[in-house]
């Protein structure tokens, strides 16, 4: 006996407020990224600039990068510090892991005032480096100063996944595949790498994601100097050079590149699982 | 001997840097903010005149009062709409449940600050919706942003109550949907609730890409402010930064309690039944 199940009544409210502020909306940006600016008339001009006009291929070029070498750095970051975390013993890790998920929620500006404070021009490091060190100072307003600042978020995200993949790598199953006679390669190469891969990868999404579409430190440390696809369409979204369509086209551009790179991530990692499409 | 000593010490020196890393960033705001004095190395003087200006200034005061506001409002929209979809996906066996949880999961991914601010700055100015520049539109923006944080919370307290069997134990005691709700089901999963809203809560206090994109001009929040601030103000910069820091360390210490709290629960009802 099967009754109608009340659960898709519980389902109502939040349908309700992803059909207004999430759909509604996401359709408006397509829409709208298929209109003239000044016309209204339907047309495909605004991606056309997206891939033709320099300073919107310039940002495209500047954002993917910009996210790369933000997740290799957050990766490599990442992967050393929860190797160590699951190292250490139970207390210990769950202070550092504690402190390590304190970014996730800390707003934009508050990151970049404390960078500007400690790497800035006149910050107490580059004043320690170009004193005593005689080292030339660091400059935080570069697209490297960026990354690093970046890495404060980056690092810890990454931190957090990967300090439960090691955790969860069972070492009695390359302990059993070094007894049947496997070599340290065929160990990292069949054991580890396939337990580690799928945690790993889902790290790097979410790293690479964030990094494609930030912008709210970026804004906040060099203003609209360094050129990225966020900081384009947030110009034309909020600021003077107003042009809605092209926002909207940007957007989309930026929307199809994440899911674009998800989906890679994703079919790599398919084909590194044991037993997976790979082999 | 002499070695574990040396290991010993390079792993005491290596996590002393590993938690400074995060620390020192935290820190330096907070020192900034009652220092009277940072142009060299260590900062000077104690003063806490730059969280009386935020307290007297008219201007920096309503941002206090607005941030607190569109982020307790947020908090109780996330909590509306994401407790009772969290109670009907985990009751959702099979491939709907399934597809339904890891979409929230990619949701924020593929839909990201820069992506809401730019759908919200063009689809709310036309009546029946003509919202633009409210307040509440950055309510909307702020629970929108936050919402996949509450409902994985609250999907995850929902997941270890084993829902089904108590929810059938108290309607076998003649307790109608409402009743389990109320007395037996909110009980069970409001640290998810609290440790959601405190997440929440958090990244509402500190947001600020989309709320610049749909800022009316009627309003300001904290971190606007902030933003103003970072150009002319650096002092009051960094009261409002000591004060959006000190937001989020003590969301996260009332997150960690309340994990811990959960813990020590489980121990007991579990040594109660063994």
């Amino acid at each position: 006996m099967r009754r109608f199940s009340h659960e898709w009544f519980f389902l109502i409210p939040i349908t309700v407020f992803l059909g207004l502020f999430v759909f509604y909306p996401l359709t408006r940006v397509v829409l709208r990224s298929f209109t003239d600016n000044f016309t209204g008339h339907c047309t495909v001009q605004n991606y056309l600039n997206a891939f033709t006009q320099a300073r919107y291929l310039g940002s495209l070029k500047n954002t993917l990068w910009f996210a790369g070498a933000c997740t290799l750095v957050g990766a490599v970051g990442g992967t050393f510090v929860g190797l160590l975390a699951s190292r250490m013993s139970p207390k210990v890790r769950g202070v550092l892991l504690s402190f390590y998920s304190l970014p996730m929620t800390l707003s934009s500006l508050v990151v970049a005032f404390a960078f500007i404070v400690l790497l800035g021009r006149n910050g107490v490091f580059n004043i320690i480096l170009s004193r005593y060190l005689g080292i030339p100072k660091f400059d935080l307003y570069s697209w490297h100063g960026l990354v690093v600042t970046y890495s404060f978020y980056n690092i810890p995200l990454m931190t957090l996944t990967m300090a439960s993949v090691f955790l969860n790598l069972d070492r009695s199953l390359i302990e059993a595949a070094r007894n049947l006679g496997a070599k340290a390669w065929q160990v990292w190469i069949y054991v580890i790498i396939p337990v580690l891969a799928p945690g790993f990868i889902a790290g790097i999404s979410i790293v690479l994601a964030g990094m494609l579409a930030a912008f709210g430190t970026a804004l906040a440390l060099t203003g609209m100097a360094k050129s990225l696809l966020s900081l384009q369409i947030y110009s034309h979204a909020s600021e003077s050079n107003y042009n809605i369509p092209q926002a909207s086209a940007l957007a989309v551009v930026l929307i199809v590149i994440i899911v674009v790179s998800l989906l890679t991530l994703n079919w790599i990692e398919r084909r590194l699982r044991p037993g997976g499409e790979g082999r | 001997m002499r070695k574990e000593v040396v290991v010993d010490l390079v792993q005491k020196v290596v996590l002393v840097f590993l938690i400074l890393y995060i620390v020192l960033p935290l820190l330096v705001p907070l020192i900034f903010s009652f220092s009277t004095l940072w142009m060299d190395i260590v900062p000077e003087g104690f003063t806490v005149r730059w969280y009386l200006k935020i307290f007297h200034r008219h201007k920096y005061y309503q941002g206090l009062i607005t941030s607190l506001l569109v982020a307790v409002s947020a908090v109780a929209i996330d909590v509306f709409i994401c407790v009772p979809a969290a109670y009907a996906i985990n009751r959702l066996r099979g491939r709907a449940g399934g597809l339904l949880r890891s979409a929230f999961k990619i949701f924020p991914l593929i839909f990201p600050p820069i992506v809401v601010g730019t759908g919200f700055v063009q689809a709310f100015n036309r009546p029946p919706l003509a919202w633009s520049g409210s307040l509440m539109l950055a309510v909307f923006a702020h629970a929108t942003l936050g919402f996949p944080f509450m409902f994985r919370n609250v999907l995850a307290a929902f997941q270890t109550i084993d829902e089904r069997t108590l929810s059938e134990a108290a309607a076998s005691l003649g307790a109608n949907l409402w009743q389990r709700f109320r007395y037996v089901l909110i009980p069970n999963v409001i640290p998810g609730i609290l440790a959601g809203s405190l997440l929440v809560f958090a990244i509402s206090m500190g947001e600020f890409e989309v709320t610049s994109m749909i800022a009316g001009f009627g309003w300001r929040t904290m971190p606007l402010l902030l933003y103003r601030s970072l150009i002319d103000d650096i002092r009051t910069a960094s009261a409002i930064s000591g004060i959006l820091v000190a937001t989020s360390i003590l969301a996260f210490l009332g997150m960690t309690l309340i994990s811990t709290r959960v813990g020590a629960g489980k121990l007991r009802t579990k040594g109660a039944r063994e």
